[in-house]
């Protein structure tokens, strides 16, 4: 499955690079991508597990920068 | 002057307060208010932190949360570092000014940034806002475009964007693409006909019947398409990721050395250490590789926006990037270069007769034929013969028609075909051998000859100098694929300025042809331009596939790399101009960032710079590199 989403307030190029390495590093994700310039996220994750997928890559985002969120 | 958002207008606000208490301290600080013995000095550094937290206190806290997370080589933490470092040598001004200057720089990169993402909004702005949908008792009700629905009637009034792709069932009159296609030419629509959606109403009420939902239509895929584009990243980006990479944890271990190996060295570590502790903390500030990272993507985005506003879709920067070098184009020729349709492109009679009643035979006897060449001698012929006029037609598959028209026996068709019937041609070297590119129709009126109608696919208008365009903006070889015969497309590629063709090809010869030509290329990028239904496995193939999309042929936007929306090639060497352009402004960028950047840790290692001058410069190279991406945005 391949879903994309708006994130609010990626204020930074360099974090939007680290979130899209960390995310893709997850398990189960197959592509993912942060576009800084749309401020969108997009990752393609088996439909089993992309809820969890999802949690994860929240977190992710989080801990790069604290004030991003994905806007559900 | 542009309204800034709320959150900008708070973070000025403190920039403001903080720096206006910095520039007090500061002059009290230089003359002397505060002694340097005792409690003077905390003093001052106690008031110092007042602007440093004002100005600061997110980065601070962000520094502390990314300790937590464990992000080390984060700006914060650098930023933090770096001037904890600074008030650390006593150097409560500089420390300050530093946290400062970061924060207007930020302030400024971030103001840039959503100018540039809302004017390339606009320059894409094809999306309507609302659409007017008719009830079954014939009232209007306004909607949101997302609650269309297949076979809803809509109301199109003059002047009103089309909100989803659809049929007129009622309703005459003309609408412009230009959102779509960058073009301001208007097209005719009546009832019957498919409008696309982002499309502007002329004069006329149009009710249109919806065939797609907003999601699936044309602007929607458009605009998708656009957003995508910039996730599928050029060489150069990717390089930059890889560099920002490396860049910051160089930066930063440099510092270290700096700050220890020096004093070690001089063998008077305690006095010398506090010095280069600092020149390592101006490293710490200059470790930031923002300008690059926000600037060239931004021009990439930039880019592709500008393509759109033209009516060129670029699927991907990378795109963009081998448009700039491309050194081969490979065309395809009906359709593409040509109009793909059939027309009567000369008559010429024989003596003693007209060539007007050559082609109203010739039209009668093909009335009721559907092959294209039929249908362009039909259409040529002003003043039609009545149908009931003509009688025994018999059709010969691939050579020709015979029928009765009055009284005359009347054969059209070709060479063989006329001669076969016995046809006697009285002076055969008057027939046009090969001067005009099409193909030859010969008429015979009860046994004799009485004239040629030559019916040709016509060049597209704007096709010579589109390629003329092409070699001029770097093409080096450009090569005409075509399945037509050798005498066509010889006189064509002569006519059209190509010097390289290969005809008389089947569709599997056309894809080998392409591996071909890449293979001679030797890593310069080939481009192959078709039109998306039959040309897609030679469109994949191609490093840059080129489609002319024919206002939203979804065959063609699938299949292509970049499509271009209304079929005019002239838009070629223009979005190769765009190519160009946007390499051009991220080159300079890269060059001078990182050499005011080099220059900048050359000067602070040496002592020249202390931190201000490095704050600045890095704030000052990163706003400049971002006005310079935006010179993307300025629409011609």
């Amino acid at each position: 499955m391949k879903k994309k989403f708006k994130l609010i307030d990626l204020d930074c190029a360099n974090c939007a690079a680290k979130m899209e390495e960390a995310i893709k590093k997850l398990d189960g994700v197959t592509d993912a991508s942060v576009s800084f310039m749309t401020q969108k996220l997009m990752i393609e994750a088996d439909d089993a597990v992309f809820d969890e997928v999802l949690k994860q890559a929240a977190e992710c985002i989080s801990k790069v920068e604290p004030d991003c969120k994905i806007d559900m | 002057m542009e309204r800034f958002t709320k959150k900008q207008k708070k973070e000025l606000k403190r920039i403001i307060i903080a720096f206006v208490l910095f520039v007090i301290l500061l002059i009290a600080e230089h003359t002397g208010v505060f002694p340097e013995e005792g409690g003077g000095m905390w003093l001052l550094l106690a008031l110092y932190l007042i602007p440093y937290f004002i100005a600061g206190y997110d980065v601070v806290r962000k520094c502390f949360i990314g300790i937590k997370n464990r992000q080390l080589f984060d700006e914060s933490f650098l930023m933090t570092v770096a001037t904890v470092g600074a008030f650390g040598c006593r150097e409560f001004g500089e420390a300050c000014a530093v946290m400062l200057f970061y924060q207007v720089g930020e302030f400024f990169q971030d103001y840039a940034v959503n100018k540039s993402r809302g004017s390339i909004a606009e320059l894409i702005d094809m999306a309507p806002e609302y659409a007017n949908r008719e009830a079954e008792g014939g009232e209007i009700e306004v909607i949101d475009p997302d609650d269309i629905e297949i076979g809803d009637i809509l109301v199109i009034k003059p002047g009103e964007k089309v909100p989803t792709d659809g049929t007129v069932i009622e309703g005459e009159g003309l609408i412009n693409t230009s959102a779509l296609t960058g073009e301001s030419m208007p097209r005719p629509v009546s009832a019957g006909e498919q409008v696309i959606s982002g499309c502007i109403n002329g004069d006329a009420l149009l009710r249109v019947r919806a065939e797609k939902e907003f999601d699936d239509c044309t602007v929607s895929q458009i605009l998708e398409l656009v957003e995508d584009a910039s996730s599928r990243k050029s060489v150069t980006e990717n390089f930059i990721t890889r560099f920002a990479r490396v860049y910051t944890p160089a930066v930063v271990i440099a510092a270290v050395i700096l700050a220890l190996i020096p004093p070690l060295i001089s063998g008077n570590f305690t006095a010398e250490f506090g010095k280069w502790v600092l020149r390592a903390c101006t490293f710490l500030v200059i470790s930031c590789p923002c300008a690059l990272v926000i600037s060239v993507p931004l021009a990439f985005f930039g880019g592709i926006g500008a393509a759109s506003s033209k009516g060129v879709l670029v699927k991907g920067s990378n795109y963009l990037e081998l448009l700039a070098n491309l050194h081969t184009v490979v065309s395809d020729k009906t359709g593409t270069l040509t109009e793909g349709k059939f027309k009567v492109s000369y008559i010429e009679a024989a003596n003693g007769y007209s060539t007007e009643e050559v082609i109203r035979l010739a039209a009668a006897v093909e009335a009721g034929s559907t092959h294209p060449i039929a249908k362009a001698i039909v259409d040529a012929c002003d003043d039609p013969v009545s149908p009931n006029k003509v009688k025994d037609e018999i059709t010969v598959a691939g050579k020709g028609v015979k029928a009765k028209v009055g009284r005359h026996e009347i054969i059209v068709g070709n060479h063989s075909f006329l001669k076969g019937e016995g046809v006697a041609f009285d002076n055969e070297d008057s027939l046009l051998h090969g001067n005009v590119a099409g193909t030859m129709i010969y008429v015979a009126q009860n046994g004799k000859y009485i004239g040629i109608i030559v019916v040709s696919d016509m060049l597209k208008s704007g096709a010579k100098s589109a390629i003329a365009d092409m070699i001029q903006a770097g093409v080096k070889r450009f090569v005409m694929l075509t399945g037509d015969s050798e005498s066509v497309s010889s006189l064509i590629a002569s006519e059209l300025g190509i010097s390289e063709y290969r005809a008389e090809l089947l569709p599997q010869d056309k894809v080998h042809a392409v591996e071909e030509i890449i293979g001679e290329a030797g890593g310069s990028s080939v481009a192959f331009i078709g039109d998306g239904i039959n040309d897609a496995p030679v469109l994949s193939r191609a490093d840059v596939g080129i489609a002319m999309g024919s206002l939203g042929s979804d065959a063609a936007i699938e299949a292509a790399d970049i499509v271009i929306m209304d079929d005019d090639l002239a838009k070629i060497p223009e979005v190769m101009k765009v190519a160009a352009k946007t390499l051009g402004i991220s080159r300079q960028n890269i060059v001078f960032a990182l050499f005011v950047k080099f220059a900048c840790l050359i000067l602070g290692a040496i002592g020249i710079a202390n931190m201000w001058i490095a704050v600045f410069a890095d704030v000052g190279v990163a706003v400049l590199c971002i006005l310079n991406s935006m010179r993307m945005l300025v629409r011609k």
